[in-house]
């Protein structure tokens, strides 16, 4: 959801890749890619599984968190009224179903009775109406705050039933209502400051309630046995905190821990040759990430009044030197040595995992290097001093197709990758000059000061493509989500009418075309999509879901349904 | 001034002064960094301009560094309030666990950090004096030179790379636990099984910390004893007719503490910072780490507190050295 990759980023570093909502309702569509329980699975049940982590999670208030660590304890803890399946679906969760008016802007909830927190209070449509209110009221929530914000009048008209009213109609209000986390009304209402709030009890109606949190290094949590819909098998989970990779690696193999969710490509051949351990690759469900390399394209009429500098080499503005820069890249080779074969090879900003919105059909410019200097040649870029850099044509403002390029070092496959890219683009007479800078100085150069030419750098997605299609949008050069300057009118219409679009197969085309437009435009490169590596001991449990793409060994869905290994 | 008690009260006054500028150091430090603790890994288009505002009010980073110009009051700044704060012991909520306060954090982190730092400074100092005092007298024989190169061997290895081996190892070999302090809802039948659990988890981070320690200590201890034994003073002694034993017990033990006593002081200082690889290696959660995830989140109130915590350990720690001097060679408070 951030500008970074997920996997491979050290501790340290925040993450958050609100990778999917869990599928406590545990229905069938969980196992539709394979994802079925592991032969061999009876009716054990109890024990501790035991998850090494990365990360520990930044709060344990839901308002408050921003790692991907804290939101895999969200899910666990807390029901949300829709969740999204790996396929990518949405399904009924704590809302049993949900309709909207006529003209778009009003839309009913029923909420399912039966439903309890962990102290034993029942949990009714008062408590999902409080809380999406006090999601939208709490402005310095980072990210929660923004799905409750469409939301002008929430009520709970009775019981069971939730009316929502939004000034716009709003085609994705599952993608909202997947990230409620309901909280119970009688405990939060006594918070003046929803921020400052510790939350230390966590108090949820989840299938796994908190048991204990130690900062930095271990959250425990119990199964809650009178979960309303999916009570887990098993005892309880904890998770782990194993700072250094290899540390986690080794807690595998000796069986100190059940399941780690999160390791380098290096260690993939020695875990697969590992005894009772599985290791599985897979894409990511309902979001995942992607390696992007973009350039600044800004126009002088579209640079930012406020701070922007657009020094862009000109010749990136030509979108034939986009193109040939793109027909020489092998991605292939790059996911084969920077990832070690731990990424799929890429195509839009809509990653595969997005389900029927990745465009599989729109073609790739396909890895030929001959083919990529004969745009070049054609359009009339000569290196006529032979010194192995073509020059810049005669009313360009630049001497050579000389490229600064920078990437993210916090990426640790970045240099790699940029070294690999340096190296294709050098057979098409393009020399690039590579720097590392962390994220927060590349931020400062990029947008909206557009102070570069070319960067490596990566997204998470959300489920919805709406949020990184955004990107690319005229109306977000001067805000600086926009990290090229890319302008394409017949685009942002596009947008526009997606958003409201109602009838949902209509509005997949549209995001369809939307990824033909930039594969044509090409602000962007996507070398490959990031998959997730996780490995877990076949001695221990059973039942992990192991389909592709894959919402995670964490995810509720998988953690409701292992049992012990008999 | 002159004599024992001006000696106590100018080193005193120059830890005090050393402490002001380390607080006025803290708050300048960090905000001289790039970045905005507001949107420090928030890029996102939905953390929306009003969020990131009222994270800004909440923090207080959207008031001037120094002094306020525009507003009515000229001391509604930064500095001010982080002052202001200070001296009411309060160091602040952090920026990245925004519902923590920094004395909390920084309370627990420091108590993990000792259980594990002061046990190997313990074990370091004992293990490698003795093997320095050993070595210096039997200077020149094989266990002189076996002690020397193992002491150099060790000092000079990285400790990220030991902890790592020690790690692997342990954990293949032996089954030691690669990470915490104790497990987490382990199954103990009495508190005899407690006491072995967490021996076992601070086994190998213990040993790798002592190790590395320990070479720095052998060499001064060595080095030290052998000048002192070179005075003319011990030639007296032994002169006289005096053992060995006795010359460096009485004669030469005491004189070669000096050095000793610099470094020890030194080290215990910066205990309290912690062994940042070694906490990091064996996800140790201690100040060391609490700090580096501080810096990567540009949190400012974590960071000040540390740092503040860290100079105090270190000024107090020189101050003590300072006063224990005074102590073993009366001439340095006399001069």
């Amino acid at each position: 959801m951030r500008r970074l990759d997920s996997a491979l980023v050290p501790m340290a570093t925040l993450v958050l890749i609100l990778a999917a909502c869990g599928t406590t309702q545990g229905t069938p569509d969980q196992s539709v890619d394979g994802g079925s329980p592991a032969e061999g699975a009876g009716t054990a049940a109890g024990g501790t599984v035991r998850i090494g982590v990365g990360g520990y999670p930044d709060s344990l208030n839901p308002g408050n968190g921003v790692l991907s660590e804290a939101y895999a304890i969200y899910e666990l803890v807390y029901d949300t009224p829709v969740s999204v399946t790996s396929a990518g679906d949405y399904v009924p969760e704590l809302a049993s179903d949900w309709s909207v008016s006529e003209d778009g802007l009003s839309w009913t909830m029923t909420i399912v009775s039966g439903a309890t927190f962990h102290d034993g209070e029942p949990l009714t449509a008062e408590d999902v109406a409080f809380s999406i209110e006090l999601y939208r009221d709490t402005e310095d929530f980072p990210f929660l705050a923004s799905y409750g914000a469409p939301f002008e009048t929430i009520e709970a008209t009775d019981e069971t039933t939730v009316t929502l009213t939004t000034a716009e109609p709003l085609n994705t209000f599952e993608s909202y209502m997947a990230f409620i986390y309901v909280l119970p009304q009688h405990i939060w209402e006594a918070e003046d400051d929803a921020v400052a709030f510790e939350n230390a009890d966590m108090v949820g109606s989840g299938p796994f309630m908190l048991a204990e949190a130690s900062q930095g290094e271990f959250v425990q949590l119990d199964a809650y046995a009178d979960h309303w819909a999916t009570p887990p098998s098993v005892d309880g989970v904890i998770f782990q905190t194993y700072g250094n990779a290899d540390a986690r690696v080794t807690a595998l193999t000796t069986g100190e821990v059940d399941a780690i969710t999160e390791f380098p490509a290096t260690a993939v051949s020695a875990l697969q040759n590992a005894e009772n351990v599985n290791v599985h690759i897979a894409d990511i469900a309902a979001g995942g990430s992607l390696r992007d390399v973009f350039f600044n394209i800004t126009t002088e009429e579209d640079c930012p009044p406020d701070g922007g500098v657009c020094s862009g080499h000109p010749a990136l503005k030509d979108v034939a030197v986009r193109q040939a820069l793109a027909t020489a890249v092998d991605k292939q080779q790059i996911i084969d040595v920077a990832t070690l074969g731990t990424g799929s090879p890429g195509l839009s900003l809509v990653p595969p995992g997005l389900g029927e919105f990745y465009a599989s059909e729109i073609g790739d410019y396909a890895f030929d290097v001959d083919a990529a200097n004969a745009i070049l040649d054609e359009a009339g870029y000569e290196d006529s001093d032979g010194d192995g850099v073509r020059e810049c044509l005669p009313d360009q403002d630049c001497e050579t197709l000389t490229f600064r390029f920078h990437y993210a070092d916090d990426i640790d496959t970045a240099p790699r990758e940029a070294e690999l890219l340096q190296g294709m683009w050098s057979e098409i007479g393009v020399t690039t000059e590579i720097q590392g800078l962390d994220p927060d100085t590349l931020t400062s150069i990029c947008c909206p000061t557009f102070d570069y030419d070319i960067m490596l750098w990566g997204w998470g997605s959300d489920p919805d493509p709406a949020f990184l299609l955004g990107v690319a949008l005229c109306t977000e050069i001067e805000s600086g989500f926009s990290e090229t300057g890319y302008c394409n009118p017949d685009y942002d219409a596009l947008y526009d009418a997606q958003s409201v679009e109602q009838d949902p197969a209509t509005r997949v085309e549209m995001i369809h075309e939307m990824q033909q437009i930039l594969m044509d435009d090409l602000p962007y490169i996507i070398p490959y999509y990031q998959q997730s590596i996780q490995a877990w001991r076949t001695d221990t449990f059973t039942g992990w879901l192991d389909g592709d793409p894959t919402l995670g060994l964490e995810d509720p869905s998988s953690l409701t349904v292992i049992r012990p290994t008999e | 001034m002159s004599g024992r008690g001006g000696y106590l009260l100018r080193k005193i006054g120059w830890a005090l002064v050393t402490i002001a500028v380390v607080v006025i150091f803290n708050f300048v430090l960090f905000r001289v960094l790039p970045g905005d603790p507001a949107k420090s890994g928030l890029r996102d288009p939905r953390l929306n301009p009003a969020a990131v505002e009222a994270l800004r009010e909440r923090f207080g980073t959207d008031r001037p560094l120094f002094v306020d110009l525009e507003g009515g009051n000229l001391l509604d700044s930064q500095f001010t309030a982080y002052l202001g704060a200070l001296s009411r012991a309060d160091l602040g909520t952090s920026y990245a666990f925004r519902d923590q306060p920094v004395s909390d954090l920084i309370g627990q982190a420091v108590v993990n950090t000792l259980w594990l730092v002061l046990p190997s400074q313990a074990l370091a100092i004992l293990l490698g004096s003795a093997l320095g005092l050993f070595a210096a007298w039997r200077r020149g024989r094989p266990l002189d030179v076996a002690a020397l190169t193992f002491s150099l061997f060790m000092w000079s290895l990285p400790t990220f790379f030991l902890g790592i081996i020690l790690l692997v190892a342990g954990a293949n070999w032996f089954g030691l636990p690669t990470a915490g302090r104790i497990t987490i809802a382990g199954d103990f039948a009495s508190s005899w099984d407690v006491i072995w659990d967490v021996g076992r988890h601070l086994l190998l981070p213990t040993l790798t910390l002592t190790l590395v320690l320990l070479g720095e200590y052998m060499l001064i201890m060595r080095s030290s004893v052998l000048d002192v034994l070179g005075e003319d003073y011990i030639l007296t002694a032994r002169a006289k007719g005096l053992s060995t034993y006795r010359i460096i017990r009485d004669h030469a033990l005491r004189n070669a503490m000096l050095p000793m006593v610099t470094l020890i002081a030194l080290n215990l200082g910066f205990t309290v910072s912690g062994a940042i690889q070694v906490e990091a290696v064996y996800s140790w959660p201690g100040l060391g780490a609490l700090t580096v995830d501080a810096v990567g989140d540009r949190d400012y109130p974590v960071l000040q507190g540390a740092f503040l915590l860290i100079a105090l350990a270190v000024v107090v720690a020189n101050l003590a050295a300072e006063l224990i001097y005074g102590w073993l060679d009366p001439r340095v408070s006399e001069g």
